[in-house]
């Protein structure tokens, strides 16, 4: 059972991942999650080519789980409904997607500029 | 892309989603439902309830006294649909001397005994053909009608791609808490543009199903000479075999050996189907169908054998790739495969579908109501009422079909009608009573609709539970899935209802309230 679950829970979070990667380099979503400051060019190009390849990778985990024909239409058919999940987050729940921005951001963020003291 | 384009295939977006929506809801809809037709069959009919274990195979040669009992001596062929995970039952189906089709007989696998009569066309027999042909069998205008709409709706998403202003801006976003003009257009969009392959894909499938109905005159052009091109085009493509009785006495090898061989020669991939010809002649043969749980296209592999002697006359394997292809097509819209999570992802897609439908409705009525009623057109009127009849009154014609399933009792007849025609005939009454219902009370409709929702929904799990004894919480220990997933997809049902209606009653008020306080100031 559990060997059976493991791949296609991989397979369910990546596709999941790799929309939610994508939707947070809009700058409308990124918003809604990481606050006003927009997401720069070098991470909005990030983020999508991070979001592109794991879609590609579950498109590699639905292909080993159930051979190319099996695999195809599952895979065909988990990026419709895994979109449509990030896109539900993102109206009800956008802060369950924090975690990823803070991800994205934890790499990137220079420390802040020492204020003079008097 | 130019403004006339954009403006003309508004026009058709718009006036296609409006005259054929609620028909593409019906279709919608049974379709979703028909992804589970079987489990609703499960829940249907509580006599066919049996779990069955894969050990548990018939014997086919000791089931043949039983056969011979059901179908006589003087039959054409007959065929038995062997069990499967998720028809636990065998099927028994004959043709008599004069060519007229009788069936199905329905068997315990365990015990080869015939289950008593049913007494319902449940989840395969009623909510599947309407998904096809509405039940219009006149002329096969039901065929045609959705036929009709299968084009339409490829027609329409197409044309919603090209009209969509922001299709990459918009990719992820709803905003449910905007105005609900907004709201529904976002939802809508949403729903259109991310189900796009699966609508696009799960439309053009079915419109190839029915390729020879739609397009009945081309095997006519290729095979002329016969009286029946239809079938010929079959025979060649699947390169089926046949042979004429011979009419001298002979007896039947073993089915059982036969099948086993097939099964070894499939790598035990198992099989659907024994299909016997001219049964006690010398020249009968006996048809094995592969199982197709297993791959997505249907029907890959069938061996004939010699009835008499047992070998084997013909066998074809992989169709000729173009029928193959088809096959595919095909294949993947009936999902007769045994693919759990891509069942559950149907189902959902499904009824992103009929979200998708019903939101475009929502926002033709809210982006016209204050300009209709203004200018006194009954626009808004009409359609509101065909919406919520053809949304809401769907589901609650449907719910009413399994509630009169339950509550029906065993040989229940009135004016002529058999039980099974009784529970069809309450799900159009009601349908028909919810129409009724929507054009007299616009602006409750929605709210009471979904109320008769919730209550039905919570309805029927419970009339299951006191009509069989499978309550949720035994059939959950039991792992009997058919009938616990049934009734956990009835009661998530109701609560999503009773969630929107309580909803929607807050937004009533509110408005009635704002209503109440413009009259106030402009009577001062």
């Amino acid at each position: 059972m559990m060997e059976d679950a493991l791949p296609l829970i991989a397979l369910s979070f990546t596709v999941y991942l790799g929309f939610a990667l994508l939707a947070l380099s809009q700058t409308r979503h990124w918003r809604q999650v990481a606050g006003p400051t927009p997401p720069s060019h070098g991470r909005v190009i990030a983020l999508r080519f991070a979001g592109s390849a794991t879609i590609a990778l579950s498109l590699v985990l639905a292909l080993t789980r159930d051979g190319p024909s099996f695999g195809a239409l599952l895979w065909a058919t988990a990026i419709s409904l895994a979109a449509l999940t990030v896109a539900l987050t993102l109206s009800w729940r956008p802060v369950w997607l924090a975690p990823l921005a803070m991800l994205a951001t934890a790499r990137r963020r220079k420390p802040p500029p020492c204020k003079p003291t008097v | 892309m130019g403004q006339g384009l954009r403006a003309s295939m508004t026009w058709l977006h718009t006036w296609t989603g409006v005259v054929l929506g609620a028909l593409l809801f019906a279709i919608f809809w049974m379709g979703t439902l028909s992804v589970f037709d079987r489990e609703i069959d499960r829940w249907m009919m509580s006599e066919t309830r049996i779990a069955l274990s894969t050990s548990d195979i018939m014997s086919l040669d000791g089931l043949l006294p039983r056969v011979h009992e059901h179908v006589g001596q003087n039959v054409k062929n007959w065929w038995l649909n062997l069990p499967e995970p998720r028809t636990p039952i065998a099927d028994l189906w004959y043709q008599d001397s004069s060519g007229a089709y009788h069936g199905p007989v329905l068997l315990n696998p365990l015990t080869s005994r015939q289950l008593s009569e049913r007494q319902t066309l449940g989840g395969s027999g009623f909510i599947f053909p309407f998904h096809f042909n509405l039940h219009l069998r006149w002329f096969d205008i039901g065929y045609w009608l959705v036929g009709f709409a299968g084009m339409a709706m490829m027609a329409l998403l197409v044309s919603g791609v090209i009209i969509h202003r922001k299709i990459f801006l918009d990719f992820f976003t709803f905003r449910w808490e905007r105005k609900l003009p907004r709201a529904s257009l976002d939802l809508h969009n949403l729903t259109g543009v991310l189900g796009l392959p699966f609508h696009f894909v799960i439309t053009f499938s079915g419109l190839i199903i029915f390729t020879y109905t739609y397009f009945p005159t081309i095997p006519g052009l290729v095979y002329a000479y016969t009286t029946s091109p239809v079938a010929a085009l079959h025979d060649e493509a699947q390169e089926l075999f046949s042979r004429p009785p011979l009419n001298e006495r002979a007896v039947l090898a073993s089915l059982d050996a036969m099948v086993r061989e097939a099964n070894e020669r499939w790598d035990g991939a198992g099989i659907r189907s024994v299909q016997v010809f001219h049964p006690g002649d010398a020249n009968t043969y006996v048809r094995i169908n592969r199982s197709h749980l297993d791959a997505i296209p249907r029907h890959l592999g069938v061996i004939y054998f010699d009835g008499p002697t047992g070998a084997i006359l013909h066998t074809t394997d992989i169709p000729r790739p173009i029928k193959l292809v088809e096959r595919f097509i095909v294949g993947l819209h009936f999902i007769q495969f045994d693919h759990w999570p891509l069942r559950w992802i149907y189902f959902m897609l499904g009824l992103s579908g009929c979200v998708m439908i019903a939101t475009g409705f929502i926002y033709w009525l809210e982006t016209r109501r204050k300009r209709h009623a203004a200018q006194g057109l009954p626009g808004v009127r009409i359609v509101e009422g065909l919406t919520v009849g053809a949304v809401t009154g769907i589901i609650i014609a449907t719910l009413a079909f399994f509630a009169a399933n339950r509550l029906l009792p065993s040989g229940a007849a009135l004016a002529g009608y058999d039980r099974a025609a009784l529970e069809v005939w309450a799900f159009y009454l009601v349908w028909l009573a919810a129409f009724a219902h929507a054009w007299a009370r616009p602006g409750n409709a929605w709210r009471e609709q979904c109320r008769v929702i919730a209550g039905l929904a919570l309805l029927a799990p419970a009339l299951n539970w006191l009509t069989t004894g499978d309550h949720l919480p035994k059939t959950l220990l039991d792992g009997y899935w058919p009938v616990a997933g049934m009734d956990l997809v009835l009661l998530a049902g109701a609560v999503i209802a009773a969630t929107t209606a309580r909803r929607l009653h807050r937004r009533g008020a509110m408005a009635a309230e704002r209503a109440a306080r413009d009259r106030l100031e402009t009577a001062e």
